[in-house]
């Protein structure tokens, strides 16, 4: 239905104002967007760092834990050491003693020194000078000593002491 | 998509502007959500624009930026034709803007004269310029379509005249009461003096002597007040008073002679459209006249006792049915 003899003019409703206005409010929603989506990368940066750091610390515990136990057992390794420097010195001062029992007239020829005891092989002139010397004060130290002999040739005794220190004692000592 | 939902925000300013031939009415409304919130008229003493009628539209244009400037059509030289095509048949196409109606009719209009419309309201600016026979066959549409009959729009110095049968239109002509005044006083004794003048019987040739002669002497009689009182104004000031009542006492006469002018008028363009072999011509009964100026029971007379016309007068806002034209152009 077209009466005129002219067209309209297009109207919009995006006036100067409404232009001015939409402009600001989308640069200012522009601007909050903006921030909006910084705050999110910074949250999700924050949220990695995090998982990062607590990754991290269960590593850390977990490095601890294992340390706690190496160190524990270098703990155990350096007692046991220790102890063992000191059945050593002791069972260096043992054999010295041992070996100080034995009299001149002695000749060791095999020691076998045992958890609980002490074999010894050698040769005696006669069997007094084995039980006067060497039995009396091999006696003192173990409690059970038993001694075999086996005459040579040259009149001589070939002898074997077996000597044990009984558990409870052993203990004590 | 923004611009329509901010359409449906903003109110619809509808400004319609009657110009005459010393003043101009300015009608405004304003359409808020489908319902008229606001309508005002109101009238400035120029023929285009000035500045107090500048500042009038101008408070209403930046209400919304939907507003729409409206125009009627005075252009002298503008028609309504019974076709779309052969215009030529009709009237000279150089110089005309024309737009085709309902596939049927072309109204037409001087081009310069549209340019004139614009470059006068510049500062306000134009969106609709209708002519006044789109208002008159609005007006009158459920006559148009059963009646064969004349239909008048009748403005201050104007009349828009077509003759439709059942729809169809036979005739339409632009009559202009200040260009023709001269014409038709002088038309009206050639009428008067030709025996062999087919419009007229003789009784009618009668009547017109008579209501000629009482015409002129009106006229005379008006010069002579006119002459009287610009006397008056002239040699003392103070009987202002005077000149106020005397104005009064004119104008029944005035219009007298205005409706004897537009009987005169309405008269040779029906003669013109009998004796015009472009048209086809129908024997007319009926005449109904969409009054916008108030007319005396004269020009009745006149056409019922001098043509025997069944004359049936509606009266008409001719600035509400102009507004009505550009909401329903915009739909």
């Amino acid at each position: 239905m077209k009466y005129s003899y002219i067209k309209p003019r297009t109207k919009t409703a995006l006036t100067k104002d409404i232009q001015l206005l939409f402009t600001f409010f989308s640069v200012t929603i522009g601007m909050l967007f903006l921030t909006y989506v910084f705050l999110l990368f910074k949250e999700y940066r924050f949220e990695e760092n995090r998982a990062e750091v607590i990754q991290e610390e269960k590593d850390l515990r977990a490095s601890i834990k294992i340390m706690k136990a190496k160190i524990t057992f270098i703990e155990k390794q350096n007692i046991l050491s220790e102890r063992v420097f000191t059945q050593n010195s002791v069972l260096k001062d043992s054999i010295h003693n041992l070996f100080d029992l034995v009299p001149g007239r002695i000749t060791l020829s095999q020691a076998k020194i045992l958890e609980d005891g002490l074999i010894l092989y050698g040769i005696t002139p006669n069997k007094d000078v084995y039980n006067f010397m060497l039995q009396a004060p091999l006696r003192s130290i173990f409690h059970r000593t038993y001694s075999s002999f086996y005459p040579i040739e040259n009149g001589w005794y070939r002898f074997v002491s077996t000597n044990y220190i009984d558990e409870e004692s052993k203990n004590e000592y | 998509m923004i611009s329509k939902i901010l359409e449906t925000l903003y109110s619809k300013v509808f400004i319609n502007i009657i110009s005459a031939q010393t003043s101009s009415t300015v009608y405004v409304e304003v359409v808020s959500r489908g319902e008229v919130s606001t309508s005002l008229s109101k009238s400035f003493q120029t023929k285009t624009i000035n500045a107090k009628m500048l500042e009038f539209v101008k408070l209403y244009t930046e209400e919304s930026p939907f507003h729409y400037i409206t125009i009627l059509d005075k252009s002298d030289k503008q028609g309504f034709l019974p076709t779309c095509k052969d215009i030529s048949k009709y009237t000279d196409e150089e110089f005309i803007k024309t737009i085709c109606v309902e596939k049927k009719y072309s109204l037409y209009t001087k081009a310069d004269s549209l340019k004139d419309i614009k470059y006068d309201y510049q500062s306000i600016g134009v969106d609709f310029i209708f002519s006044p026979f789109s208002i008159l066959n609005r007006f009158f549409k459920d006559k148009i379509n059963n009646d064969l009959a004349i239909f008048l729009l009748l403005e201050e110095n104007h009349i828009s005249l077509s003759i439709f049968n059942k729809s169809k239109l036979l005739y339409a002509e632009y009559l202009d009461m200040k260009e023709n005044s001269f014409e038709s006083d002088m038309l009206m004794d050639t009428i008067l003096d030709e025996d062999d003048d087919m419009s007229l019987n003789l009784d009618d040739v009668n009547l017109d002597d008579i209501d000629a002669d009482e015409g002129i002497d009106s006229l005379e009689d008006f010069s002579n007040i006119e002459d009287l009182d610009s006397g008056m104004d002239i040699e003392e000031f103070s009987e202002a008073e005077e000149v106020v009542e005397s104005q009064v006492d004119d104008e029944p006469i005035d219009n007298i002679n205005e409706d004897y002018k537009r009987f005169i008028l309405i008269q040779d363009a029906i003669s013109a459209f009998y004796h015009d072999e472009r048209f086809d011509s129908e024997f007319v009964e009926k005449i109904y006249i969409a009054d916008s100026i108030n007319i005396s029971k004269d020009l009745k007379k006149y056409l019922e006792e001098e043509m025997f016309l069944n004359v049936v007068v509606r009266k008409i806002s001719l600035q509400e049915e102009l507004c009505d034209m550009a909401k329903m152009e915009l739909k």
